[in-house]
Order: C-alpha cells, then structure tokens, then sequence
C-alpha cells in the first residue's frame, strides 16, 4: 500500500512539492532574521538598542523614527539625485552591454580572443591603486563634482557585463543567426530582434545588478561629489555615523527606506524570470 | 524555420531610429536641468557670486551628525560675519573616507583649503608634503601657546608644524558607583594601583555557573594592549629617532599581566562581552553587567543619553605600582591646510578663529567634546552650560591631560602595529611565551625600521 | 566564390569591431591610462604626493623576498578563495533550482533569498558580529540545539576565515539571480522527454540542467574568483581596522590599502597589485583552457 502510493509519479511529485516548500519555508528564517533585526533596531530608542543584553522586539515601537530619519537631511533630494544617476547608468548598462557582448559572443573577427583577455584582465587589478590615477583624469577632463565620472563610463561597457551577457549569447544557436544573415539581415538587426529577447532574463539581471550597483554605490560620489546639493543616499545615510557613535536606529531606518526601491524592482522584474525564453522551442516554430 | 525574419525587415528602420532620437532628446532635457551634470556649477560661480568677490575658503570635515553639524556651522557663520573678504563653506565629508578623498584632491593638484585629520599621522602627512609647512604664519603670529603641549608637539616634523590641535581625547576609568556600595566597596575611592584593580574586580566579580551575572572588570575591553604598556612605561614602542622598544621587562611583566586576567575569567566569558562591546551597540557597562570600564570621556554622553539611571564615578587610569604614573593614552584631531591649496592665507585665518578661546569653548560646551585650547577646555568644565555631572566628567578629563601621552606615527615604521598585533594575540592564545613573542615582535619592528631608514 | 567569401569575412569582422567600439573607447579613454600608469609607478617609489622615483624592481624584490606580511595575506586570500568559491556556486545552483519549481509565493520567497545580496555595509557586518558571538550569539545557540559546541568564530584565528565564508554564503542572492536567468533557456521539452524515459528528479538535474547552465557556471566561477581575491571591506570593518587574532583576517587587499593610504607606500600598493593580476591571471586562463572541456554552448553545437 504503501509503496505503491510512493511509486505513483502524481503523489511523489506532491510530496516532493511539499518538501521544497518547507525547506524554503525554514531557510527564509534564517535569510530573513538580518532584515527583522534591522527593522527592529529601526524601531527601538537609542537606549534600548544599546542595553545589554540585546531585545528582540523593540519594547517600545518608534514609528516617528523613521520620519525623523527622513528630515535628518535633506533625502528627498537625495533620492532625486540618486536616481537620476542609477537611471542613467541602467540605460547604459543595459543597451551597451549587450551591444558589445553581441559582437564578443556571435560576430568573428581578428583579435577577438586578445580582445576579450583583456575585458577579462580590467577586472583582475584592485580598484584602489587606479583610484588616484583616475581621479586625476577625470579632474583633468573637467569632470570633478559632476555625475559625469559615476555616469558616462556605463555607457562605455564594463567588463563584468560584457562577460555575462556573452556567456548567455553564446547559448543561442549559431544556426539561427547564420540563417537570419543568409537572409539579408544585417547583425544590428539580429542583435535587436533576436539577442535581445532571447536574452531577457540575463538582460533583468544585468538591469538589477547595475540598479544595486549605482544604487548602492557609495565611493563614486564620495570621491567625484563635493557639493552637498548634489549628494546620493548613500553618502546622506552617512550623517548618522559620527567618528565615536552611531545613531543605529536612525541609521537602520533609512538603511531600510532606501532599500525598499531595491526590493520593489527586483519583485517587479521577476516576471523575465517566470515567464522563461525558450531557444529551442523557438527555433522549432 | 525563421520565418521571421521577413516580419522584422519591414518595420526596420523609421521607427527605431525616431524612438532613439526621441528619447535622446528626453535625456538631454533633464540632464541639463540637473545640477549634477553642470561642469563647474558648484565651486566656480554658486558660491563665488554669493561672496561678492570674496575668497572662499572650501573647509571640509566629517562632522555631520545631528549634533556635531549645527556647532561646527555656527562657529562658521560666526566667523564669516567677521570677515569683510573671507567666506568659508563647509562640506560633510562622510568619516574615514574623507582623508581617501583629500588624498586624491591634492593628488590632482585641486584641493580644499582646510581639513580636518587625523593628529597621530601628521608628521607623517608632512613629510609626503601632503599637508603645508605651517612655520610661516606661526612666525607671525605664534599660537603654540594656546594648546596642550603634548598635541603641539605631535604636529611637528623637523621642527615645523603641519596641522593646528583642534580637539583631543584620552582614556579615563568609569566604574559603577552602585556596584561598589553593593559589595562594600567605598564608591568615593576607585581603585589607584594595579593591584587594586585586581582586588576590586573580584569583589564585583558575580558568578552564576559558567557565566557572569557581573564581570568586574577586564582589561581589554574598550582599549588595548598598547595602552597598558604605555601606562606602565610611559613611552612609546617607537620613538622619534626610531629607537624600538618592545621587548623590556616592563612591557614583559605587563603582558604577563594581561595574561592573567584572561585566565582568570577564561576564553568564553571574554570573547562573548568582548563582541557585545566590539559590535558598538548594547554595552554591558550601561546595564550594571560590568563593574567598571576604560573609555574616553565622550563615552560619558552615552551613558548620560542611553542609562540615565546608572550611577557612576571616574577615575585616572590606575598605576601600575605607586609612583609609576597613571600614564594614559589620547589622540585628537588637527586642522590642516592641504599642499595646493589656492587660498592658504585665508585657510590660516579661518584655523585660527576654529583654535582660539571662544570657538574652542563654544565647541567644547555643546558637542560635549575635548578641545586642545587649554583655557577653553578649563572654561568649558566650568561652564554654565553644563549638569554637575557633566562638569565633574569633563573636570576630570582636562585634569587627565597631563597624564595623557599621544603616539605619533613613527616615520620610520608608520605600520609597526600589524607586527606587533599578531605577536600578542599568540600570547593570548596561549601560542607564545610572551618573552618569545616580545623578542620575535621588537626584531620584525627593528628590521622595518631598518628598512625605511 | 572564393574572393567573395573572403570579403564577407572582412566586412563581417569590419562589423565586429563596430559592435565592441564603445568599450574599447571607454578602455582607452577610462581605464588604459590608469592601468598603465600604476604599472609604471610599480617600478617608482611613488608616494601620490611628493616623490616618484624610478627604483628598478626593488618593490617586487621586497614583497617576494622580504616581506612576511605579503605572504600572510596572500595565504589568508587563497584560503578564503579556496573555500568561497566553490561553497558560494553550489549554494546559489542549489537555491535557484529550488526556487525555479513550481512552489506556491514563488515571488516572494526570490525575494526574501535575493535580500541579503543587496544588504551589505557596515551594519550587516556588524550583525554579523553579534550572530557569531560565541557566548550569546544566535549561530552557537542554533548549534547547541544539536548538542554542537560552536567555535569561537572571531576571536579564533582558526575560525575566522571560515565566519567570513559563512557570511558571504549567507549573501548567494546575486549567484542564484544568475543562475535564474539562465534557468529559463533550459527548454521544458527536455524535462518532459525525460520524465517519459523516466529519469529520476536527479538524473534529470546532472544530464540537463547543469549542463545547460555551464556557461553561466564558468561565468560565475570565474567572476568569483576574481571578486573573491579583492575581499576587503568586511575584515576591514569585522576586525575594527586591524588583521584579525594573529593577522589571519589581514587580506591582500586589505594590506594594499594599508600600504597605499595609510602608509603612502602607493608604488609598493602598485606593485602588490600587479602581482596580484599575475595570480588571478593565470587562474583564469587555465579556466578559459579548461572550459572546452565542461562548458556546454549551445551555440557550438555541431549536430
């Protein structure tokens, strides 16, 4: 009897099914436990963030904390600013990217090898010893306190990117696009109507990584922005760690208010991640 | 098979090509209404037109906080209404990361006209020629005099100043008043001498099975091993000269008291108070769970913010046997000019007015901070301004200042630390004898040294 | 025939270079001099501010042959390379082929696993801290619940590169993202043509899913390893700006950065640094020379 209904491919799916759940269920416990101790430190007093031994749950829920947060400096701002930046830089990322991986991944040519090293090779040197180097150009060029330095380089290609996207394009067919050429398409166009969306899903991901990237960043503007007007929230957030203490709370609440942009565009471009592009089904057609 | 191709082929061109333009255009729009994409917006014309022709002196500090920001910007306003040619305009520079900033600003040949950094290094700033020769506004007007000689001094290199002492700390004792009542200790009278140190500690000493209800104390929270060696020796690893001092008796004997005190309480009640301290949040000395602390005297407006009911008393660092010297530790912060700067003389107006009497004072009372001018500092513990307790605290750490010892970078082995550090710890983790660990640390600091000479 | 061919192919590559023409300007313009320039002043005694004097290969004599502390990181890094590297790509395989099944709150479960990868700086290190007390901490108490009597973590030098690797595993978000949207080109057709052969849940994972995601894999691997080697921030903060019980938390990086702004020893940083793509160089060509033999484009495919 037993056996039987374990042997059944229906019922052993389900308890598969159930299986998997649980042990998501458990592990997004152990995930999530940071984020609840953010948001509770979020919501404590000073005092009680720092007695001894540390509380689980605030004793006193401090909502105001995070609209006292907000005015600490000017955020609104700041978010403006911020997202000015990271929109620009997702745009860039994004489209030239994939423009430049196309040509590394489905187009032959001389050096394309040697070519690609050295993409590789711009990732393996420390960013610190070419930080002075490159301040100074970028002084040079005029570019100091502007977003020129944090904005115009992601429309030039970065390494990480490049190698990502050419690894998904690598993966489409090279059939599909001998055959579109025999057709009179030229690559500009196979790069449009086929690379782009049969790369959807790795396109969400470079989307995402680079919004966290420009988001998140914080030693770009602290290095190239000098005029407080023109600050991030990165660089705001920073108000609230003084040289001896921190206000936690305060800090923990804006940490998560400017988060949650992150989360919300993550939840929403999920969708390239269900919905699936399948090469082999579209070739089929 | 692909059919469709022959699909996209038509639609090409028109439509893409207007899509890109159009939002080309769109882009274009709200770059230039932003002020982040405005070369030279911000220094050249803003403020510049603001000044009327006047000079601006760009001041950059990581004094942002909600406490530290309004005094620093009042003190600026103060003094800008004085000034019938000089303006100052201040930028938060997020801590740590400012000097990673300045360093890269004097690196291209554009930087600020005052910095705020740190004391320790500043001879070492010297001589890379990252901060100015200051000797030549000190002829004119001499303002040694003002500050703690022991700050003074650690802003020269050959002679010259580099930096002016803005404020300072050093490292004082608190211990719970209540504790010691409890355990008929007489809370008027802190312990003086090593020895009762130890004695005290095990009075206040709870033991509820393997873990404490309260620790004593512990010497190796809130501050180093450096420390004590410096309070039993009164010196410094490494002097001006480059003379190595790490392997001595004294130091010997300190580290084998050290030892003892982490046998005492063993591994696992140390580590566990010791992240609690270290992860800068709950602190057990707030919550009675520790007798008594070292920490600077700004610790006190924690306690005063965050454990207002905890009674408590200060105290010089004890000695390590009577007459030794109750040697503590401090640092501080200076206000420099940096090399290329475009306006020095109007920065060393500025840095005068940050280091004199009223400014000094005015920083002193409402950040609760110590400051190198030693009349505002003794103003300051005297202040109105200030709570009876505010003032004892603050009385004790003007008074601590002659004990107060600071460490200059040595220029011939600005990173002795990372040799010494690992040797230690060996100690403490029962890996070394700590006559071998204090032997094997003077060689490797001897041959840093060596080689930087 | 022949000439035409070959004028196809020369047009063709024409097209190639236009393609990769942003980034080879943004190479020239951004990166090149910088790179060149630190490659040079690894040979100087260049201080950033007053000095930059040309001094043959002392640096690099000095860090091989005459700095203990060079080799005390470069163990600590290839340790922590070692472990995190391959531990981090199983991880986010693992968790993205479970969140790639059809579970109910699918979206919301991406998300809550996708979090840490986004929280990062110096209060999550800081948490870190308190989970990994060994006294009271939430990582010792989870393991007392077995019976296991956790290590010191942080304070035992033994322990505290593994921490570090916990953490990083703690933050697999960004790999399992990846391994997501490669996921979705695995075509279902095949999952369905092997649930008919009767191919157990396993059987299907090793013969087609992980070959499918190879590319991604070797993408993974070798970005990792590059990122691994540059660990920096978090011992930075962890350890309160020193190197950790005994130095076993002082990493390359970290020891460059000391040499280059606090020290201003930058020729000696430059020089560490190029050592340092020596390494992570010649790791990575013998993964570009080993990758024909497991990684699996489907573009390549000569059926």
């Amino acid at each position: 009897m037993r056996e039987s209904y374990f042997n059944s491919m229906a019922n052993r799916k389900k308890v598969l099914k159930i299986v998997n759940f649980l042990l998501l269920c458990v592990g997004s416990l152990l995930f999530l436990s940071p984020l609840w101790w953010m948001i509770s430190t979020s919501l404590k007093t000073m005092q009680e963030v720092m007695s001894f031994p540390p509380t689980f749950f605030p004793k006193d829920w401090k909502w105001e904390n995070f609209a006292k947060t907000w005015e600490a400096a000017p955020f609104d701002l700041y978010t403006v600013n911020t997202l000015t930046i990271t929109v620009l830089v997702v745009i860039g990322q994004v489209f030239v990217n994939s423009f430049v991986a196309y040509g590394f991944a489905k187009i032959p040519f001389r050096g394309r090898n040697v070519l690609f090293t050295i993409v590789l090779s711009t990732m393996m040197i420390p960013g610190f010893v070419t930080l002075i180097p490159q301040y100074v150009l970028f002084s040079k060029l005029g570019w100091i306190n502007t977003y020129f330095p944090l904005v115009v380089p992601a429309f030039f290609g970065s390494a990480f990117n490049i190698f990502l996207l050419r690894q998904f394009y690598m993966t489409i067919p090279n059939e599909m696009i001998e055959a579109a050429r025999m057709e009179g398409a030229s690559h500009f166009l196979i790069w449009r109507k086929i690379g782009i969306p049969l790369t959807k899903p790795a396109l969400a991901t470079v989307a995402i990584f680079s919004f966290n990237g420009a988001w998140n960043d914080f030693l770009g503007p602290l290095l190239y922005v000098n005029n407080e007007n023109i600050y991030t929230l990165q660089l705001g957030l920073q108000v609230f760690k003084g040289e001896m203490n921190t206000q936690w709370n305060y800090l923990m609440a804006g940490s998560l208010l400017v988060l949650l942009p992150v989360i919300i565009l993550f939840f929403f471009f999920q969708k390239y991640f269900i919905e699936g592009i399948n090469l082999q089904s579209g070739g089929k057609s | 098979m692909y059919f469709y191709f022959s699909i996209i082929q038509e639609e090409e061109n028109g439509l893409i090509k207007k899509r890109i333009l159009l939002s080309l255009v769109a882009v274009m729009l709200i770059l230039s209404g932003c002020a982040g994409f405005q070369v030279g917006g911000d220094k050249a014309k803003t403020v510049e037109a603001e000044a009327e022709g006047k000079v601006v002196v760009d001041f950059w500090s990581f004094w942002g906080s909600e406490i530290r920001r309004p005094v620093i910007d009042k003190i600026i306003e103060d003094f800008n209404k004085s000034q019938d040619d000089i303006v100052v305009k201040h930028t938060f520079i997020p801590w740590g990361d400012i000097w990673t900033k300045e360093l890269a600003a004097i690196a291209a040949g554009d930087p600020p006209d005052v910095v705020i950094n740190d004391i320790n290094a500043t001879a070492l700033r010297g001589e890379k020629k990252q901060a100015m020769n200051l000797s030549e506004f000190l002829e004119k007007d001499d303002i040694s005099e003002r500050f703690y000689p022991e700050l003074w001094d650690a802003t020269l290199y050959e002679g010259d100043s580099y930096g002016i002492p803005f404020n300072t700390d050093t490292r004082i004792l608190y211990y719970n008043k209540a504790a010691f009542k409890e355990v008929g200790l007489d809370p008027e009278k802190p312990p003086t001498t090593w020895t009762e140190l130890e004695k005290y500690a095990a009075k206040l000493d709870k033991k509820n099975g393997n873990t404490y209800d309260r620790l004593g104390f512990y010497p190796l929270f809130g501050i180093n091993y450096d420390v004590w060696m410096l309070n039993a020796s009164g010196k410094n690893f490494v002097d001006v000269e480059g003379n190595v001092e790490v392997d001595t008796d004294v130091n010997q004997e300190t580290l084998n008291w050290l030892l003892k005190w982490k046998e005492r309480y063993g591994d696992n009640v140390v580590n566990s108070y010791k992240s609690q301290i270290d992860s800068q949040q709950s602190n057990p000395f707030f919550t009675g769970k520790l007798g008594m602390f070292i920490n600077t005297p700004t610790f006190y407006t924690q306690i005063r913010d965050y454990a207002p009911e905890l009674d408590f008393g200060v105290a010089m660092l004890p000695e390590r046997e009577p007459g030794n010297g109750h040697t503590s530790w401090g640092g501080g912060f200076v206000a420099e000019i940096p090399e290329g700067s475009s306006h020095p003389e109007e920065a060393w107006e500025f840095i005068k007015y940050l280091t004199d009497k009223e400014a000094q004072e005015y920083w002193a009372v409402k950040n609760y901070d110590n400051v190198a001018n030693v009349e505002a500092a003794e103003a300051a513990a005297k202040s109105s301004e200030m709570s009876e307790k505010d003032q004892v605290v603050y009385q004790m750490a003007v008074d601590n200042m002659e004990h107060t010892l600071l460490t200059p970078t040595p220029l011939d082995a600005p990173d002795f630390p990372t040799l010494i550090n690992p040797e230690i710890d060996n100690v403490m983790l029962g890996n070394k004898t700590p006559e071998q660990a204090l032997k094997d640390a003077q060689a490797a600091v001897e041959q840093l040294v060596e080689e930087n000479k | 025939m022949k000439k035409k061919k070959f004028n196809y192919k020369r047009q063709e590559g024409l097209v190639g270079y236009i393609f990769i023409l942003p980034w080879i300007f943004g190479f020239l313009v951004f990166t090149a001099g910088p790179l060149l320039f630190s490659l040079v002043a690894s040979f100087t005694n260049y201080n950033i501010t007053s000095q930059m004097d040309f001094i043959g290969t002392n640096n690099y004599e000095k860090l091989l042959f005459n700095d203990q502390l060079f080799w005390t990181s470069l163990y600590n890094t290839l340790y922590y390379v070692a472990f995190s590297v391959p531990l981090t790509t199983i991880g986010a395989i693992f968790l993205s082929v479970l969140l790639n099944q059809d579970v109910p709150g699918l979206r919301f479960f991406r998300t809550i696993y996708y979090l840490p990868a986004v929280l990062s700086g110096v209060g999550v290190y800081l948490l870190w801290m308190q989970l990994l007390d060994p006294g009271t901490g939430f990582i010792n108490m989870f393991l007392g619940w077995f019976g296991i009597d956790g290590p010191n973590w942080l304070f035992d030098p033994e322990w505290t590169k593994p921490s570090l690797i916990l953490m990083k595993l703690w933050s697999v978000g960004g790999g399992m993202l990846l391994y997501l949207a490669s996921l979705q080109g695995v075509p279902k057709s095949l999952y369905e043509a092997a649930e008919i052969d009767g191919a157990s849940k396993w059987q299907q994972f090793c013969y087609i899913t992980l070959p499918m995601i190879t590319p991604v894999i070797f993408f993974d691997v070798v970005t990792s390893l590059i990122g691994g080697f540059q660990i920096f921030q978090e011992a930075y903060v962890m350890t309160n700006g020193g190197g950790g019980p005994v130095n076993s938390l002082l990493f390359y990086n970290y020891y460059m950065w000391n040499k280059a702004f606090k020290v201003f020893d930058m020729g000696y940083a430059m020089a560490m640094s190029w050592i340092l793509f020596i390494i992570i160089f010649i790791l990575t060509m013998i993964n570009l020379k080993l990758a024909p033999r497991w990684v699996h484009y489907e573009g390549e495919s000569k059926r």
